[in-house]
């Protein structure tokens, strides 16, 4: 700071920095510390309740929360759109899946005509490695949970051996090729896990039965191992390495040109993505308790991308916000599948009508479009009251009674859900934002300075409004 | 992507190589497996290669809807799939009708003769044109008498649900694909898969949710024998059919492309589009066009297909193979190419089945045919790796 000279006043010096995390610490630790109990809270009830159908409702959006949240590293994070989910997860889940699997069960499993599985893999399990390197303590009943953790890690090793390979060819390929291939290499690797070549390890079409449940519908270990993935998976993304698989999304040209190994990174976030998705489908096995090829099709992947698309790309909370929605329609939407007199489902597709009018009506409000009530808007509602009023009052028709069955309309659901967000709402409910206190409260974190104040009344000075456009046309360089 | 800017040296004489080692590896191949066993005979190796042919064909043909909508809008329509599988399901609908009484044959024969006319006014400018009205009266005349006969009535059925599935994908343009015109790739990536999701559910919803035998009235599915060099080869009139509707259906498509205003309109888009719409080119149109032209494509290959295999998949699941594999044709011949997806289709058509052959199951090996459904995969793999515009693509690299 300068001496202040003939007497003027001093500059006063500028106020320190102080970051926008520093502020009101005390509440946001204790509401992030009244959070966390609440949940402790709500899995402690989940769990000791009766309900067994909530508790696997749960422990399904932990599963499916961990493999959102490892896909949300490379779709949302890296910006690659990775297909290949399904295929990670079945790696992961066959591998723990033949690992855990009980003595009694590989007996007759050997003992069966109709089993594919060769002698080797039989005798592949945690419990025979350990008995192997001397450590009979953790082969006893009591200690499954030792040699499930560490066929979960096995699991997730191969898991993320895979990764790799499907990570390589994101080294040459951008955008929606490499999307394609990983989608090649998703469903190369579920129909390569049939074939005679890998059937001595997946039993082909038949896989097997008995893999302990006990662990996969545990509220506990599901939301401890999701809570150990959001740790990592935050950490990461506020890491060196994180900023720069943004910056990859960003635009990998400019990172490539500022130094940064985009292969490396691009591979890594693959490699590390896969791993927690082998864990997720050791999980999703041991959920159902059995390992087959058909829990691992396309429609796996599809539903995490719509978690991930309605949720936010990009952003841990939105994700999970994304599964919840998820599951909730999966494991609830049965409803939906059920047979039902053709009348009701008139008057059901009226309410449909009714309110898509309702929503069109709404966003033209909003979009402060002109006429409001535009063909759009009133055709689908006239004819959705038609139609209710139609399967209101002609239930008694003999052609409204034959009964119904709405096979597939959870997914058709769902993939309206996404259609709708990606033309409406493309970010998501989240966009990249990640959920704060701030955020919740609505608290201005950056207070502008006084500097920051003046240049605002500057610019907003309506003496200068023609001349804006100039001041922000920084592309072109004039010599 | 610096590795690829440097322009490759010019090997003219390297296909030919190639071609020439491998027509002979071929041969030797064949003349061993006929040593090894006397039923790989001339006639199982000819059987393999009209087989293949025939499904190279029905490959091409919806590839070539891949490859006209990746070349216009830079999508890869992934519910292209579901589109053929909603041309086989409509002409099912039709077929399993006929034959129709007289008055519904002539009103569906005015009803396709409407769209044929609209079709063709599409790109005439003169409504009234004699070519427009001849071609509605041809196609009217031609579906009324089908769908009041017995013998013709897959073909009506087909012509018909050409019509109906072209429609349909021009409103899954116009609902889900034009809103996002300019939107990041990703998302209208994520829009097809949601579409095509929606086309497999709507499917088991509405059409059946088990698989569906495809069995047509017709002359060409009943048998036909010959013999090769002696032995009897027993195959159907499928193998003669489905290359000649494919040929048929690309030279129309060539002549559209090369001859009229629009297929010129739709070569600018592809090449520029925002130039082409500065030049008066309505983008929208050509856009829709394409997807009309794609998904009567597709549902050509449906109705062959169905015929061919004498049975359709459940939907859910029927759209998926056939579709991604297509799409692996495409990439394989060059996106964005026409010949390339024909040449592409026919490739992995041999590369599916005339490999299998070459590689049968023996006393000594246990044969190739479970893994078939991989291949195509780990070529499309091998082929963006090796050299991503295709075999007879342009260079689509990403400039800066």
């Amino acid at each position: 700071m300068k001496p202040p000279l003939d007497g003027a006043p001093p500059v006063p010096a500028p106020a320190a920095y102080v970051p926008h995390y520093t502020k009101r610490r005390t509440r946001n630790t204790l509401l992030t510390l009244g959070g966390l109990a609440l949940t402790v809270l709500v899995l402690l009830l989940v769990d000791g309740g009766t309900s067994s159908k909530l508790k696997q409702v749960f422990a399904l959006f932990a599963i499916w929360g961990i493999a959102t949240v490892s896909l949300n590293l490379v779709n949302g994070v890296t910006g690659i759109l990775s297909l290949g989910h399904h295929g990670f997860m079945l790696v992961g889940g066959y591998t723990t899946g033949l690992l855990i699997l009980p003595a009694a069960t590989r007996e007759t499993l050997a003992s069966s005509a109709r089993s594919n599985l060769s002698d080797f893999s039989i005798g592949l399990s945690v419990e025979n490695m350990l008995r192997g390197v001397g450590l009979d303590a953790l082969t006893t009943p009591e200690t499954l949970w030792a040699r499930f953790l560490i066929a979960l890690f096995i699991g997730g090793i191969m898991a993320a051996l895979f990764g790799v390979i499907v990570g390589f060819p994101s080294l040459r390929l951008r955008g929606d090729y490499l999307a394609i291939v990983t989608f090649a290499f998703g469903e190369a690797i579920r129909l390569l896990a049939s074939t005679p070549m890998m059937s001595s390890f997946t039993n082909g079409a038949l896989g097997f039965a008995g893999v302990p449940s006990s662990f996969g519908k545990s509220v506990w270990w599901t939301f401890g191992l999701l809570a150990i993935t959001i740790f990592v998976m935050a950490r990461l993304k506020y890491s060196s390495y994180g900023r720069v698989l943004q910056g990859i999304r960003e635009d990998e040209i400019a990172s490539e040109a500022m130094g940064v190994n985009t292969s490396y990174h691009k591979v890594l976030a693959f490699a590390i993505s896969a791993f927690f998705a082998g864990v997720a489908g050791g999980l999703w096995v041991s959920w159902v308790g059995t390992a087959r090829l058909d829990l691992f099709l396309f429609f796996l992947t599809f539903y995490f991308l719509v978690a991930i698309s309605v949720g936010g790309t990009g952003s841990i909370t939105g994700v999970l916000l994304g599964t919840a929605l998820v599951v909730w329609v999966r494991q609830y939407g049965d409803p939906l599948e059920q047979s039902y007199p053709l009348s009701t489902w008139v008057v059901a597709a009226g309410a449909v009508l009714v309110a898509l009018a309702v929503i069109a009506y709404i966003i033209r409000r909003t979009r402060r479009l002109r006429p409001q009530l535009n063909p759009l808007v009133y055709v689908p509602a006239l004819l959705g009251v038609g139609l209710a009023l139609f399967g209101l009052y002609g239930s008694d028709l003999a052609s409204l009674q034959t009964r119904w069955q709405g096979f597939g309309m959870r997914a058709i659901t769902l993939s309206v859900v996404l259609i709708a967000i990606m033309i409406l709402r493309p970010s998501g409910i989240m966009g990249r934002r990640e959920f704060s206190w701030a955020w919740l409260f609505r608290e201005r974190l950056d207070e502008p300075t006084e500097e920051e104040k003046r240049q605002d009344a500057w610019l907003s000075n309506p003496a200068l409004a023609g001349k804006q456009e100039d001041a922000d046309d920084d592309e072109e360089v004039k010599p | 992507m610096s590795a690829s800017a440097t322009s490759p040296k010019r090997r003219p004489w390297l296909p030919w190589l190639i071609g020439l080692v491998g027509l002979g590896l071929i041969a030797w191949r064949m003349f061993y497996l006929h040593g090894v066993n006397e039923t790989f005979n001339a006639a199982f190796f000819s059987g393999a290669v009209v087989r293949s042919l025939q499904l190279g064909s029905l490959y091409a043909l919806i590839a070539l809807g891949y490859t006209m909508v990746y070349g216009i809008i830079r999508l890869i329509n992934f519910a292209h799939g579901e589109v053929f599988m909603v041309g086989a399901f409509a002409a099912y609908f039709l077929f399993t009708k006929t034959p129709y009484s007289w008055p519904v044959a002539v009103l569906v024969g005015a009803a396709v003769g409407y769209g044929v006319m609209q079709f063709l006014g599409f790109f005439r400018t003169e409504k009234r044109d004699p070519i427009v009205l001849a071609g509605a009266l041809i196609a009217f005349a031609v579906v009324t008498f089908a769908l009041a006969s017995t013998q013709l009535g897959w073909f009506a059925a087909m012509v018909a649900s050409m019509f109906i599935t072209g429609v349909l994908g021009m409103t899954i343009d116009r609902v889900a694909y034009r809103p996002l015109r300019g939107a990041p790739r990703n998302s209208m990536l994520i829009t097809a898969i949601a579409v095509s999701f929606f086309l497999q559910n709507f499917g088991i919803l509405a059409f059946s949710n088990r698989q569906t035998p495809f069995r047509p009235q017709s002359f060409w599915t009943s048998m036909l024998q010959f013999n090769v060099f002696g032995e009897p080869l027993y195959t159907s009139w499928m193998i003669v059919l489905v290359p000649v509707v494919t040929a048929v259906l690309v030279v129309a498509l060539t002549l559209f492309v090369t001859r009229t205003r629009l297929g010129k309109a739709m070569r600018a888009t592809a090449q520029d589009a925002e130039t082409a719409q500065m030049m008066g080119v309505n983008v929208d149109r050509v856009i829709a066009t394409t997807f009309l032209l794609g998904s009567m494509l597709a549902a050509a290959a449906g109705v062959l297909w169905g015929m061919t295999f004498g049975s359709i998949n459940q939907p859910a699941i029927f759209g998926i193979l056939p579709g991604i594999k297509a799409f692996a044709a495409a990439v394989i011949g060059g996106i964005g190419s026409l010949p390339g997806a024909v040449v592409g289709g026919v490739l992995l058509g041999f590369l599916e089945n005339f490999l299998t052959a070459l590689f049968p199951r023996t006393a000594a090996f246990g044969g190739i045919t479970e893994y078939k459904d991989t291949f195509a995969f780990l070529a499309m793999i091998l082929i963006l790796l090796i050299r991503p515009s295709g075999i007879v693509g342009e260079d689509l690299s990403e400039k800066v």
